[in-house]
């Protein structure tokens, strides 16, 4: 069973006279780690909101082709039921905290699933840790930083327990610090938790480190998928669909095109580092040895 | 511009301390003890009673002055009015023309506005003495429906965020040159359809999100929702609920049952 999986799906907003989605078909494996990028406008988040049912339960609209979340078809659950597999996180920081303080906030979901108390301590504890938010219980999530709000955002999904997170262009409002503390915990989810996430982005810059697999979309229709790797083998692909390409596929490609042979690609800093130091500088000094 | 204050200060004091729900019924029945007392002696008494329960709470001085500044001005012109709109008794002290100031309604003026002062007091030290989590809680455990609790909650935990988008739309449209502090009333109050527009349109927006986040959230999944935080009554708030009954009820039964004029 798929986690997701969009087949030949369009979809129209309700009021709206054009499509938002156009024949959109592609599946995340359960433990993948997936961004979705585009430029405005793309449908990013209209595929986010289909991830949990919001669209079609809570945003009405026109929806051909099969979204199916864990197997089930999204219109047959409510968002309710989905909840307990997907948990999302949105671009505003702002809206989407509502309690009074950090831990009401990571215990709303639980709560609201009837989880034991004993237990939604545990998972608020177990979440908040998780993000780097420990300690931070009784603070109000308006004093909170941006980066801050935004992982209490994700502890406050995770504490339901779910399969799958879905993020909207979560570092959309904050700043590079609170970009920095962000993505860590994304990284930590992958690699330590092998958590299924589809994470949409404008700037794919930090999110190709850890994403095994990019799509991109162009006016709501997929524009390309692929490994990461492959995908940003062609900086070009991406600029031309307004996406800026990582610097680091950038420097790849343009040591690939100036020297011929060499087939470079860096997802991280690290990576390139290692690769140049071993293989490219030690070429160098062998040559001139 | 300051919107909203949130009047709860942080302490650790016997009345901080005290669970929610007693100090909501406690402010409940003083204030109606208030309203059957008539007598401005009794009052007197139910105001150093009150006045001490504030010492305890150990509330500050700039803090109390700032929130019932509005009531002292209120309580300087009940004294002022009431004589002069109730003419009644002997004896007379002053008449001039249809007003006539009688001894028994200046008593009674004072007595209204130690009735005013106690009400508000009275109030002031549950705001002060209790984060609005706790109140908010309080509240649903007393038998608020859950969903209007959450209700509640939201709307005060939105107070400042909603006072900074009124903030930034009100530097952006003067940045454009609207000028909000200078013409006429009208030409003035006419300026502030600029902010407020806007900032319905914001509120609006959010109020959308958050209607996705609560959902996202399995917000109404089940009736048999549980809480993580659950308030227990310990001994001392049972013994503060039975001093606050008792002060209750002995002048309410002396008034009701034995009819003693109070
Ligand atoms: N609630 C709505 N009603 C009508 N049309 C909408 C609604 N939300 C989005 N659209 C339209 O659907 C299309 C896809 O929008 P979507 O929000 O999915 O894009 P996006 O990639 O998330 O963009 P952004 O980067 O701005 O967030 C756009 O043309 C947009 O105008
Ligand atoms: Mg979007």
């Amino acid at each position: 069973m798929r986690a997701l999986e969009f087949n030949d799906v369009s979809f129209t907003y309700k009021g709206s006279g054009s499509k938002a989605l156009e024949g959109v078909s592609f599946a995340v494996n359960k433990g993948e780690f997936i961004t979705l990028l585009g430029r405005n406008g793309s449908g990013k988040s209209t595929i986010c909101l289909m991830s949990n049912g919001l669209i079609p339960h809570a945003l009405p609209g026109a929806l051909e082709g099969a979204v199916r979340i864990f197997g089930q078809e999204v219109r047959e659950r409510s968002v309710a039921e989905f909840s307990k597999s997907v948990g999302i996180v949105f671009q505003e920081p702002e809206s989407q905290l509502f309690c009074m303080s950090v831990e009401e906030e990571v215990a709303f979901g639980p709560e609201n699933l009837a989880v034991p108390r004993e237990e939604i301590g545990d998972r608020v504890e177990w979440a908040l840790e998780l993000v780097g938010m420990k300690g931070f219980n009784d603070r109000s999530p308006f004093s909170l930083s941006g980066g801050e709000k935004q992982r209490v955002a994700i502890a406050a999904a995770l504490s339901m327990r779910p399969e799958m997170l879905v993020l909207d262009e979560p570092a959309y409002a904050l700043d590079p610090v609170g970009r920095f503390e962000l993505y860590s915990v994304l990284k930590e989810l992958k690699q330590k938790h092998g958590m299924t996430v589809v994470l949409a982005e404008r700037d794919p810059e930090e999110a190709v480190a850890f994403s095994d697999r990019l799509l991109l979309l162009e006016d709501g229709k997929i524009a390309g998928v692929g490994a990461t790797r492959n995908v940003l083998r062609d900086p070009q692909k991406l600029s031309s669909l307004g996406i800026a390409p990582p610097q680091l596929s950038e420097l790849a490609a343009l040591l690939n095109s100036r020297l011929p042979g060499e087939s470079f690609s860096f997802l991280s800093v690290e990576e390139a580092e290692r690769t140049l130091s071993e293989d490219f500088f030690a070429q160098g000094r062998a040559r001139r040895a | 511009m300051t919107v909203f204050v949130d009047l709860y200060t942080d302490a650790d004091t016997f009345l901080h301390r005290l669970d929610p729900r007693v100090k909501i019924v406690a402010v409940v029945l003083l204030s109606l003890l208030a309203l059957i007392i008539g007598n401005l002696v009794h009052l007197l008494v139910l105001l150093a009673f009150v006045l001490l329960l504030l010492a305890l709470g150990r509330a500050t001085l700039s803090k109390t002055v700032f929130a019932l500044k509005f009531v002292f001005r209120i309580m300087v012109m009940i004294v002022v009015l009431w004589p002069i709109f109730d003419p009644s008794g002997t004896p007379v002290l002053a008449e001039l023309g249809p007003v006539k100031i009688t001894e028994p309604a200046i008593w009674k003026g004072v007595a209204m506005a130690v009735r005013v002062c106690c009400l508000a007091t009275v109030w002031y030290i549950l705001m002060f003495t209790t984060s609005q989590r706790d109140l908010v809680r309080g509240l649903v455990k007393l038998g608020l429906r859950f969903d209007f609790g959450l209700a509640l909650a939201i709307a005060l935990r939105f107070i400042p965020t909603f006072g900074v988008t009124v903030e930034s739309i009100t530097d952006a449209q003067r940045a454009r040159g609207l000028e909000l502090d200078k013409g006429a009333p009208l030409r003035r109050s006419k300026n502030y359809v600029a902010v407020l527009v806007p900032t319905i349109v914001s509120a609006l927006r959010t109020a959308d999100m958050l209607s996705l986040a609560l959902q996202s959230r399995a917000y109404g999944a089940r009736p048999d929702r549980t809480y993580l935080r659950d308030l227990k009554m310990r001994w001392t708030d049972a013994l503060a609920l039975a001093v606050v009954v008792t002060i209750f009820a002995i002048p309410a039964i002396a008034k009701y049952l034995l009819d003693a004029s109070l």
